[in-house]
């Protein structure tokens, strides 16, 4: 009953200082926004275009190395714990999950990624 | 509330004119002012010398930026035709105390804040092409917020095609040297094409100051705007800071002959004898293209306001020929809707 309690107190308190905030912040969000304030700031220019773009993210195959090697470490851990109870069937789960992940290092491997530049 | 909030520095943005006193780079000096890097920041717009014509209406839309209560001040220069009303500093006025009576007068409500110069309206109808406002060229087609949507185009790098973010910079950029009005094209924040709008003012320089504030040592900085470089203790807190090693060697070296690296020390070891670089049929296309937008501003600020003016002429503009092959009774106010 305590715990409850507790819950809704913070729940109640957290909500009555959100709602302060929200009053404090009364004014700014009553302003309407005009135009020429919604522009980019550019010192002063103006943007020929809209802002919103697609780039390319160019630290993507990074990124794919990083999972393949991370979460095999990662699964590595417990597994090696399980391994001594379960024996070959921990192995063979184990060799499975290593051909996924291998198949993303093959990927990698083929983009060019291990290459130093 | 008002009395409290009127005791704290002063929020300023300056915007740099022609001809701007020479006391305008030493105004982050003082303590009762904060000089920040946003209109948006900002209770005041410090209009420092004169704006040509050409600028006057970027100096409009940045004027508009700035939150309410707002107010300008005109130091050493005339108000343009639609800031008639803003407060003018001349020579002999004492432009801090200035600046204050205006921001306290501007919490107590006796000065009334600046409304918007330029109408409430987007820039274009936000239409598509289709007969309910649907579709058009670009990633979603239609003109959101009243802008065309960018257009693709190939990455210099790979050709890879994907939206091109093409805007004019400048020229009241706080990273941008006072004056220079440049159209980048970006490919996420890799420049791709540089053409020059405006040049930049001539002036007598604070690269070294501006260097050491874009590396993230506003304190150096305000040191090196105080006074004699030649202070033994100056040179080594600069060593001790590992800034040179933050410069990316060979950055900004050829076709000129010295990197950043190297004109940064000259600038903050001797600013008043910055080191002559070799500008004849230098464009900032041969600068700037390729680099990142952080490693760019360290190479425009790098140079001399001669040399960069140099640079910037010998790039190819076709605004700029446009504007020197117009005749000089251009509007003054064109572009405001754009």
């Amino acid at each position: 009953m305590t715990t409850l309690i507790t819950i809704f107190l913070v729940l109640g308190l957290s909500v009555l200082f959100t709602a302060g905030l929200r009053t404090a912040s009364g004014t700014d969000l009553a302003d309407h926004i005009t135009n020429p304030q919604q522009r980019p700031v550019l010192g002063g220019s103006d943007p020929k275009t809209h802002a919103w773009q697609r780039f390319h993210v160019r630290y993507y195959t990074m990124t794919l190395v990083l999972v393949a090697f991370e979460m095999e470490m990662m699964f590595m851990y417990p597994w090696a714990v399980v391994f001594v109870e379960e024996g070959p069937k921990a192995l063979a789960e184990m060799g499975m999950f290593l051909t996924i992940l291998s198949v993303g290092i093959l990927y990698g491997w083929r983009e060019g990624i291990f290459r130093w530049e | 509330m008002a009395k409290l909030a009127s005791q704290a520095p002063v929020p300023v943005f300056v915007a740099q004119g022609d001809d701007a006193p020479a006391e305008t780079a030493r105004l982050c000096l003082n303590s009762t002012l904060t000089i920040v890097e946003t209109p948006r920041a900002a209770a005041i717009l410090l209009v420092a010398g004169t704006i040509p014509a050409s600028l006057i209406p970027n100096l409009h839309r940045l004027h508009d930026q700035l939150p309410h209560p707002r107010a300008t001040v005109f130091w050493q220069a005339e108000p343009t035709d639609l800031l008639s009303e803003a407060v003018t500093v001349r020579n002999d006025d004492n432009l801090v105390s200035v600046l204050t009576d205006t921001r306290s007068s501007l919490l107590s409500g006796s000065h009334g804040t600046e409304a918007d110069l330029l109408p409430d309206a987007p820039p274009n109808e936000w239409r598509g092409v289709g007969s309910h406002g649907q579709g058009g060229k670009g990633m979603m087609g239609g003109t959101p917020y009243g802008r065309p949507m960018a257009m693709t185009a190939a990455d210099f790098r790979d050709g890879l095609e994907l939206d091109a973010y093409t805007a004019d910079f400048g020229p009241f950029l706080p990273m941008f040297p006072p004056g220079l009005v440049l159209t980048l094209t970006l490919q996420g924040d890799v420049i791709q094409k540089v053409s020059v709008v405006h040049l930049p003012f001539a002036g007598e320089g604070n690269a070294g100051a501006a260097l050491l504030r874009l590396l993230g040592l506003p304190a150096l900085a305000k040191r090196l705007l105080r006074g004699p470089s030649d202070d033994a203790d100056f040179k080594r807190l600069i060593r001790l800071s590992g800034v040179r090693a933050a410069i990316p060697p060979g950055l900004g070296c050829a076709p000129i002959g010295s990197d950043v690296r190297e004109r940064f020390e000259r600038l903050t070891t001797d600013p008043g004898n910055p080191s002559k670089v070799h500008v004849d049929g230098v464009g900032l296309g041969d600068l700037l293209i390729g680099l990142e937008w952080h490693e760019a501003m360290l190479v425009l600020n790098s140079f001399d306001d001669e040399s960069l003016r140099a640079i910037c002429a010998n790039t190819s503009s076709p605004e700029l020929e446009e504007k020197n092959g117009d005749s000089m009774d251009h509007e003054g106010h064109a572009g405001h809707m754009s």
